[in-house]
């Protein structure tokens, strides 16, 4: 299993390489235009950071299961759940560790911006500083932030295998039927359906525990844990429904495989 | 060595081991290289080696020694045996086509004579 | 009981068939070589074996077990396609051979692509075919494994590599192992095979000792092909 995650980021290490180096100099570059540069940058380099993301895990997976080094990896002597398990969790690594390289972009431009403003920033204390100025401009705090992007990332994943799902049905139980990729395709608009169907009655279901909050907390004015114990229930469903999928796609590529 | 593959291979290689034996290129109580290595040296399929060693070990003509690796004979009889047999089939062979070609016996002996000398006169 | 056995096993894709109840038995320690033109099932066949495609009926065994993901440990399949990563250098590729197959010798490999000037540090993907080819086939000869499947291990290489890779291949003969070749060049390998296996459109023809053939048929393997299959 740790070879196999191991390799999925060896195979990409020189692109996440380059896009990070790209995403500082534009960080740089920005810089210079002053506060106002620094919050364009954030904003920028969070779609960038996303799009790259989504791409990035749906074309390494896809390569495998439609170009000829595909082989590479599935002449191993590996279950195919093996396989799926490290691509997702391989997966969740790479998502965890793009958060956390925004996030330390957010303390460098936040306590960019503070200086920026004139005021003084004890770099020991960075955070606290950047959640002040935060808290006083926006009313949240670097927790909020941090819960969001992890709800985010919890999101992209489960939608990632979804994704995965429909490529691993192309390749198995459709491979060799004409009109394969469109069946496919409307498998994962199917899928996507349902799920959205599942969240919406989960959150029907799920009103008393959201109302328990609310009176928890005052109106208006959530902490970051708040925020979390909100998004919490959201989250679980990402992720059983990721597990779900995986579950899924690894049976298929054990069973029915046809590369 | 160079193979025709149409006529199966394992009997060209015997006859190389034969004429290499009578001619003296190879010497009574020689050892040859093991059935692997042979059959890399002649690029040929390893089992077809094997058969090679195992029908002339028939015909007495290798054996084996337990553990040391395939010999050509050390028995004179032997080769001198395998000389005649060879020598007795070209013969065989010649006055089969002679035959076939009108010649009688006196005149395939007197063609023998004619041609020995030339050959002799060249060399 | 171990070696190869393949049982009425059958390929179907929508718009053909790729084999037709094929059955064969391969044994240990025998070089075979699986002949016919393009089409003819050969390569389906090796991937079904690989594990890369599923059949549609039929069984395969290999050392009496069942195909699956364990099963591949059995098998080193060297296919036609150009399957290695190609970002990667040749050094690395074995690196990655050495990590995913506990049977790769890796040593052996490295030594042996030096011997035959296999530049260590150059990218796969500037490599020429006949480098390429020679890569290939060290890789998938380099396995200490049971099962070898070459597909066409000489195709697009120049004839002095051919010599390079049939000598390889030759020196990977075992005992206990089996290797399979497929190829058009029926005339440069046939004396280095055991038996000969025809496939036609995805049907076995035939499956003979070459060296019987050669003797009953007063014909190479090569001319035999072309009698079957026309000229290919």
């Amino acid at each position: 299993m740790i070879s196999l995650i191991k390799y999925e980021f060896i195979r990409k290490y020189k692109l996440v390489s380059m896009i990070l180096i790209t995403i500082l100099a534009l960080n740089l570059l920005l810089l210079t235009k002053g506060a106002g540069g620094s919050m364009l940058f954030l904003v920028v380099s969070l779609s960038a950071l996303f799009v790259f993301y989504l791409v990035d895990i749906i074309k390494m997976y896809s390569d495998d299961l439609n170009k000829k080094t595909g082989y590479m990896l599935f002449m191993t002597p590996n279950s195919g759940y093996k396989i799926i398990w490290a691509k997702l969790l391989a997966a969740i690594i790479e998502g965890a560790g793009l958060v956390l390289i925004y996030f330390i972009f957010i303390l460098i431009n936040g306590a960019y911006i503070v200086v920026s403003m004139g005021d003084q920033i004890d770099y020991s204390q960075i955070v606290r500083g950047v959640n002040q100025l935060l808290s006083g401009t926006f009313g949240f705090n670097l927790g909020h932030v941090l819960v969001l992007l992890i709800a985010v990332l919890a999101f992209l994943i489960a939608f990632i295998t979804t994704v995965y799902t429909a490529m691993t049905i192309r390749k198995s139980i459709f491979s060799e039927i004409k009109f394969g990729g469109l069946f496919s395709f409307i498998i994962f608009l199917l899928i996507n359906w349902l799920l959205s169907l599942v969240t919406d009655k989960f959150h029907d279901i799920m009103t008393p525990y959201y109302d328990s909050i609310n009176a928890v907390s005052n109106a208006g004015n959530i902490s970051a844990g708040g925020l979390a114990l909100i998004l919490l229930p959201i989250i679980s469903v990402f992720i059983i429904q990721a597990i779900v999928l995986t579950g899924f796609s690894g049976y298929l590529l054990e069973k029915k495989i046809n590369l | 060595m160079e193979f025709n593959n149409n006529i199966p291979i394992y009997l060209q290689v015997i006859d190389k081991i034969k004429q290499d034996i009578v001619s003296g290129k190879l010497k009574p109580g020689d050892k040859m290289p093991s059935s692997r290595e042979y059959s890399y040296e002649l690029g040929i399929n390893f089992n077809t080696v094997a058969r090679v060693y195992k029908e002339l070990e028939n015909e007495q003509i290798l054996f084996t020694k337990r553990g040391l690796g395939t010999f050509i004979t050390e028995s004179r009889e032997q080769i001198e045996d395998l000389r005649y047999r060879m020598a007795k089939n070209l013969i065989v062979s010649f006055i089969e086509g002679m035959k076939q070609l009108g010649y009688s016996k006196k005149d395939m002996i007197k063609f023998i004579e004619i041609e020995n000398n030339n050959i002799e006169r060249i060399e | 009981m171990s070696g190869l056995i393949i049982n009425e096993l059958t390929k179907k894709y929508y718009n053909k068939i790729a084999l037709r109840n094929v059955s064969l038995n391969f044994e240990q320690g025998k070089i075979y070589g699986l002949l016919g033109p393009n089409g003819s099932g050969k390569t389906t066949l090796m991937k079904v074996v690989a594990g890369l495609h599923k059949q549609t009926s039929g069984h395969v065994l290999i050392n009496d077990q069942v195909l699956s993901y364990k099963t591949k440990s059995y098998v080193s399949y060297m296919s036609t396609e150009n399957y290695l990563y190609s970002s990667f250098k040749v050094v690395d590729i074995l690196k990655f051979y050495k990590d995913m197959y506990k049977d790769f010798r890796y040593d052996y490999a490295l030594n042996l692509l030096n011997d035959i000037n296999v530049k260590l540090d150059y990218k796969v993907s500037n490599l020429s075919s006949g480098e390429t080819a020679k890569l290939k086939t060290v890789i998938a000869l380099s396995r200490d494994t049971d099962i070898y499947l070459l597909d066409e291990p000489l195709n697009g290489v120049d004839v002095l590599a051919r010599d390079t890779i049939m000598d390889i291949i030759a020196k990977s003969y075992g005992e206990n192992k089996i290797i399979i070749i497929s190829t058009h060049l029926v005339s440069e390998i046939e004396k280095v095979l055991d038996t000969v296996v025809f496939l036609k459109e995805g049907a076995v023809e035939l499956f003979f000792d070459a060296e019987e053939l050669r003797q009953e048929r007063q014909m190479s393997v090569e001319g035999i092909y072309k009698e079957v299959f026309g000229n290919d």
